[in-house]
């Protein structure tokens, strides 16, 4: 019955070149992984937690100082869910490099793209949970540059915050957000995602055209040499994982206070790029068109003619430039700005 | 008997489309359905019915103070000519809350360095428009400001300022 189960995601024989590490470095299965420790700390910490302004934060604090176990807890589900983020941006990069982005495997594209949005979202309304200054104030930032969209910015901000103010509301909102509907959507998603690799043919085997031996080469079966493999990567990275939680903590502030800002507020380090940007063009750019021109980029990408399987050399330049912009705002975002965003020297 | 399959074969297909098109609708029913559910459980603000703050006797507020209160998560200033000015607090860039600071006599924001002078008016971007203001009446000489609407403005103008003499 297990078995059963399993190989309905999982073929039971599989190209002996498929078993090579460096071809996905393991990221897909790693954003997976990952998701299902966010999913089972994720549970653990809904038992005590409590959506409800000065309760929330108070029952944060409750988790880190009285629950056994309950600070390395939020220190995983924390840390996991920043490293989330970096994961599946290279899974991203690793899809579109090895040209595994053309039919048949371009609905899968589509779908992964959904599965990142909804990693930044879950990330996004954890944000506001622990209640703190800065999850407070990133919010109010957050959502204050929706007003900026034309027409339906002001209602579809007041919806968001379900008032005019970050308040009870928006903490409600989001609490069902981040442990509802996007869990809910992430999980179902990420199962037509792997079911579709199967249907594709398992794992992309680059340049089948060119090197048929990749593919016609040997078959071996995938209990006990893919499923081997998998499982050790598992463990490394979960002891890393766990190494981590141990020995760093996650932030928390000073609760909320709706009449103070603190001098250091920022962004998610995963917007500061975006923030950066926001303190050189107008609000709309960064809230509006930069989003609406990245998303479509990325839809319209297997679009594009590829040559030989692969994209071609201008569009990876235009991949690779971009990025490259990215990762620049975003690190003068996170070392080089202090205190009213002033720029200074991190050392 | 082609023409009987070819028949056959569209009234099928026409079936068919009925049971899509009812199914977009039953889909569609949800969806409006699931809106309302979410829209009717949020509150109505009421909007429109002043919510007047006492903010103090008009002595309280000398000529050239800034004063911070904090109820109407507001600033009570009034000029050295004497006129008033109720200033939100609230960045008109990205909603932080603002504080004067008084070495440099400005608003200064915290979180993208907006600076605003003693009107509200802007000095530095990225914020685009003055802050918001609340309106300011006198009542036997105690300053009431009516916090339930901020009024939107571009930039400072003379006629913003309400003076207690002229109220009496």
């Amino acid at each position: 019955m297990s078995k059963n189960f399993f190989f309905h995601f999982r073929p039971r024989h599989i190209p002996a070149g498929a078993l090579c590490f460096t071809l996905t470095w393991g990221l897909g299965g790693m954003a997976a992984l990952m998701l299902t420790q966010q999913l089972l700390t994720g549970l653990l910490l809904n038992i005590f937690y409590q959506p409800l302004p000065v309760l929330a934060y108070q029952s944060v604090e409750h988790i880190q100082t009285t629950i056994f176990l309950g600070r390395l807890v939020r220190n995983m589900h924390h840390w996991i869910g920043h490293a989330l983020i970096i994961v599946v941006f290279l899974h991203l990069l690793r899809v579109f490099f090895s040209g595994a982005i053309y039919p048949p495997r371009r609905t899968n594209w589509f779908v992964g793209l959904g599965l990142a949005f909804l990693v930044l979202l879950a990330n996004f309304s954890g944000y506001l949970l622990p209640w703190d200054q800065l999850s407070y104030w990133a919010v109010t930032i957050a959502t204050s540059m929706l007003s900026y969209l034309p027409l339906i910015g002001i209602p579809l901000q007041e919806m968001l915050r379900g008032g005019e103010e970050v308040g009870a509301a928006t903490l409600q909102l989001f609490y069902f957000f981040h442990t509802g509907i996007v869990p809910a959507s992430l999980f179902l998603l990420l199962l037509y995602h792997f079911w579709f690799i199967r249907k594709a043919g398992g794992v992309y085997l680059p340049h089948k055209k060119t090197n048929p031996e990749a593919v016609k080469g040997k078959f071996v079966p995938v209990v006990p040499n893919l499923l081997v493999r998998e499982l050790a990567f598992a463990a490394i990275v979960t002891s890393l994982l766990l190494l981590f939680s141990m020995f760093v903590d996650a932030p928390l502030g000073a609760m909320a206070n709706p009449h103070l800002t603190p001098e250091r507020v920022k962004a998610p380090w995963y917007f500061l790029g975006a923030q950066e940007l926001l303190l050189h063009v107008h609000p709309l750019v960064a809230v509006f068109f930069l989003p609406l021109g990245i998303g479509s980029f990325l839809i319209l990408l297997p679009f594009i003619k590829a040559k030989e399987e692969q994209p071609q050399r201008w569009l990876r330049a235009v991949f690779v430039i971009g990025i490259v912009l990215l990762l620049i705002l975003t690190i003068i975002g996170i070392w080089f700005r202090g205190p009213g965003m002033r720029l200074m020297w991190p050392w | 008997m082609a023409m009987v399959e070819k028949i056959s074969s569209s009234r099928r297909s026409f079936l068919a489309r009925i049971w899509v098109g009812l199914g977009i609708i039953a889909l569609l029913q949800l969806f409006t359905g699931a809106v309302a559910y979410f829209m009717s459980g949020r509150k109505q603000v009421e909007k429109n019915t002043p919510e007047l703050l006492r903010a103090g006797v008009i002595s309280d507020f000398p000529p050239g103070s800034v004063t911070s209160i904090v109820k109407g998560h507001l600033y009570l200033n009034c000029l050295d000519d004497g006129g008033f000015l109720a200033i939100s607090r609230k960045c008109t860039h990205l909603g932080c809350s603002v504080p004067w600071v008084v070495e440099s006599e400005q608003f200064e924001c915290p979180c993208h360095a907006s600076h605003f002078d003693v009107t509200g008016d802007v000095l530095k971007s990225p914020a685009s428009r003055a802050l918001d203001l609340y309106p300011v009446s006198f009542e036997k000489g105690v300053v009431l400001i009516n916090i339930s609407t901020p009024i939107k403005r571009t930039g400072f103008v003379r006629e913003q300022l309400v003076y207690a003499q002229k109220s009496g």
